[in-house]
């Protein structure tokens, strides 16, 4: 009961809408190259030369060597003191982020055997420049006692940490993969959302319908060419991140263009859904902004790890499909994973994209009044 | 020739909550007919329409559109109707040649044929820009005659207008009333609606809408007479001051209807004889002329008389 001729119609008049929109085009085209700019160059994850003021009461040659210790590692850069000031000042005032305290007769009581201990005191204010300080602290503890003392770490062993899969734990090969679920989850929301909701605010709809078209040929007809918008979008972030950022790529092309269509029908379902109940531009983008930006930014694990949410929200990303797509996209990318490993993730994607189409569809009232 | 009626509405109601919008209407239209749909805004015109082309589910009572019934959705009715929608004809960022391909793919029409339909449909309209025309830079009386040949496209047997003259200028507005003089004498069902009074008359037949209710149906001779039994003059008060008259002649026997037109009155009676009596105080240099209603004291006496 599905006439493809009436769909390819719908299709073709959509593409020459799309030509023939400047804003459209380039909301599809400029947002992947924005959100690439943004994300890859502009915003690093990393905390580096954080500020850090030593308060020296010993000043021997083990406390020299320490301050050096910390300040080589990379991370930490030295602020000087107010003179006369306590220390902590500098982190009051914003100035430092943390500040090494070396108690006096370090050096002597080092010398002697003597067990010795500094102190290092973290703003907390910022929590996740915290935890990146605390995360770099173990291994300047370990330089530390191996360089100084010369010793081996206590009772002979040691913990070593090896990063798989990203072992310079290099944020962008994180955060990039991470992009096509942005531009998928906005981009086809919106653009869909607005398609239709434009058919009926501007009466078209109306026409359509009096015709013997089908709704479902009406949103094959619309969803066609916007995925195609859209995965020439994720192409475009792909290219960026292979070849501009040295992003790898360790698993099948094909599982990943897979995630990405049925992550983009998903997507597009939502957009189609928020246009048949909305009905209105301006409502439909507000919908979409909301419905589509912040799932896909905040609960996909994109920025904020699934883990480490609240319990509600753990279970509750479980019916966004952006969090789904975003385990799926960063296994296929940097851990080479199969659709073995990415069972779950995968019947997840394609149940939402199912229930979505379907609800839309079934919404989808050939009623000319709401 | 098909010899089932056009259209056959019997008891036809649609209730939008505890609006109803349109309520209890009975009609029906032979083939070749121009059926008029007159009313204010609001007053049902558009809901019935969208109601026979399948765009609404009526609440109670049953119609039958060409013969069909609207069991299978409409299906049947679409593709033996052709329909023009008051709010939107055409796509303005498309070309008039894109416009028609698009109504030809959503009719799944043959390649050929659509051209062949193309090629007739101009010269019916007496369309000559190239079909490379972008549709928003076509004039609005224009658009509206080839928003009309895209709606008949796939060659319908009824043809349903919702105010196709709206915001056309008046030159446009015969024109395109000639065009639809031409459809129904090649045996096409034009149900047209309109506010415009003097493009009623073209109408075959007419429906006068009031909140929902048909008020009146008839030729435009029938509702004439029956608003009119009697006679009606136009006085012209030729500068005299009307008022002290028009509040005696508001009370005058027999009376039936007494409207502002312009510098100008029409009254109306139920006789010759209290016309003669209620005129014979009339000012010194104002003057009466006999002459036949028009549909807009038609409109006046049915349907803002009654409120």
């Amino acid at each position: 009961m599905f006439n493809i001729h009436r769909a390819y119609s719908i299709a073709r008049k959509e593409v020459m809408h799309i030509l023939r929109d400047p804003f459209t085009l380039a909301l599809a085209l400029g947002l992947p190259v924005i959100l690439v700019a943004f994300f890859g160059v502009v915003i690093d994850f990393e905390v580096k030369n954080i500020g850090m003021v030593s308060a020296d009461y010993d000043n021997g040659p083990a406390a020299r060597r320490l301050r050096e210790i910390f300040l080589s590692s990379g991370f930490f850069r030295e602020i000087p003191a107010n003179p006369g000031a306590n220390p902590i000042e500098a982190v009051d005032s914003g100035r430092a982020a943390a500040v090494l305290y070396i108690p006096p007769d370090f050096s002597r009581d080092l010398r002697g055997g003597k067990p010795v201990a500094a102190q290092f005191v973290v703003d907390g204010s910022d929590n996740s420049k915290g935890a990146a300080i605390l995360g770099y602290l173990p291994g300047i503890q370990r330089a530390a006692i191996k360089k100084i003392t010369g010793a081996a770490p206590a009772q002979g062993w040691e913990i070593k940490t090896r990063f798989l899969y990203n072992p310079e734990l290099n944020s962008r090969w994180f955060t990039i993969p991470g992009l096509a679920v942005m531009v998928i989850g906005l981009l086809s929301i919106l653009l869909t959302a607005l398609t239709v909701a434009r058919e009926w605010e501007n009466g078209s709809m109306e026409m359509l319908l009096a015709t013997p078209v089908r709704p479902l040929e009406i949103m094959a007809g619309k969803i066609a060419p916007y995925a195609a918008i859209v995965l020439a979008g994720v192409s475009l972030i792909y290219l960026v991140a292979r070849l501009g950022f040295g992003v790898p790529f360790a698993g099948s092309h094909l599982l990943f263009l897979l995630a990405c269509l049925l992550f983009i029908v998903a997507a597009l379902s939502q957009g189609l859904l928020i246009s048949v109940l909305t009905r209105q531009q301006q409502v439909a983008m507000q919908f979409s902004m909301v419905t589509g930006l912040l799932p896909s930014l905040l609960l996909s694990g994109f920025i904020f790890p699934v883990e480490s949410m609240p319990v509600f929200f753990r279970y509750f990303t479980m019916i966004l499909a952006p969090r789904w797509f975003m385990e799926a996209a960063r296994g296929i990318f940097l851990k080479g994973a199969g659709l073995a490993e990415l069972a779950v993730p995968f019947a997840a994607l394609g149940s939402i994209a199912f229930i979505l189409l379907a609800v839309a569809v079934a919404k989808f009232k050939t009623d000319v009044e709401p | 020739m098909n010899i089932t009626p056009a259209l056959e509405v019997n008891n036809l109601s649609i209730k939008f909550g505890d609006f109803t919008a349109v309520d209890n209407v009975t009609f029906s239209v032979a083939r070749g007919e121009i059926f008029g749909f007159l009313g204010a805004n609001g007053a049902g015109k558009t809901t019935t329409i969208r109601m026979l082309t399948g765009l609404l589910v009526p609440s109670s009572g049953s119609a039958r559109v060409g013969g069909l019934g609207f069991e299978d959705g409409g299906r049947g009715i679409k593709k033996i109707t052709g329909y023009m929608s008051q709010k939107f004809t055409l796509y303005n960022d498309m070309t008039v040649g894109e416009n028609l391909d698009f109504a030809a793919g959503l009719r799944k029409l043959e390649p050929g044929y659509a051209k062949k339909r193309r090629r007739e449909l101009f010269d019916l309209i007496g369309f000559t820009r190239p079909l490379s025309t972008m549709v928003s830079s076509l004039p609005g009386g224009i658009k509206q005659e080839l928003a009309l040949g895209t709606a008949m496209l796939h060659d319908p047997e009824i043809v349903f207008l919702d105010e196709p003259t709206s915001g056309v200028a008046p030159v446009s507005r015969v024109r395109f009333w000639a065009l639809i003089g031409k459809i129904t004498a090649m045996g096409k069902t034009v149900i047209v609606t309109t506010h415009y009074m003097d493009e009623a008359e073209n109408c075959a037949r007419i429906a006068l809408m009031r909140t929902g209710k048909l008020i009146a149906l008839g030729t435009p001779a029938e509702l004439k007479a029956s608003a009119f039994p009697g006679p009606m003059g136009e006085i012209d008060f030729k500068g005299a001051a009307p008022g002290a008259y028009i509040k005696k002649l508001e009370n005058a026997p027999g009376l039936l209807e007494l409207s502002p037109h312009g510098m100008r009155w029409h009254a109306a009676f139920k006789d010759r004889a209290s016309m003669d009596a209620a005129l014979e105080q009339i000012p010194a240099g104002a003057s009466v002329a006999l002459i036949k209603p028009s549909l807009e004291d038609v409109f006046i006496r049915l349907v803002e008389g009654e409120r």
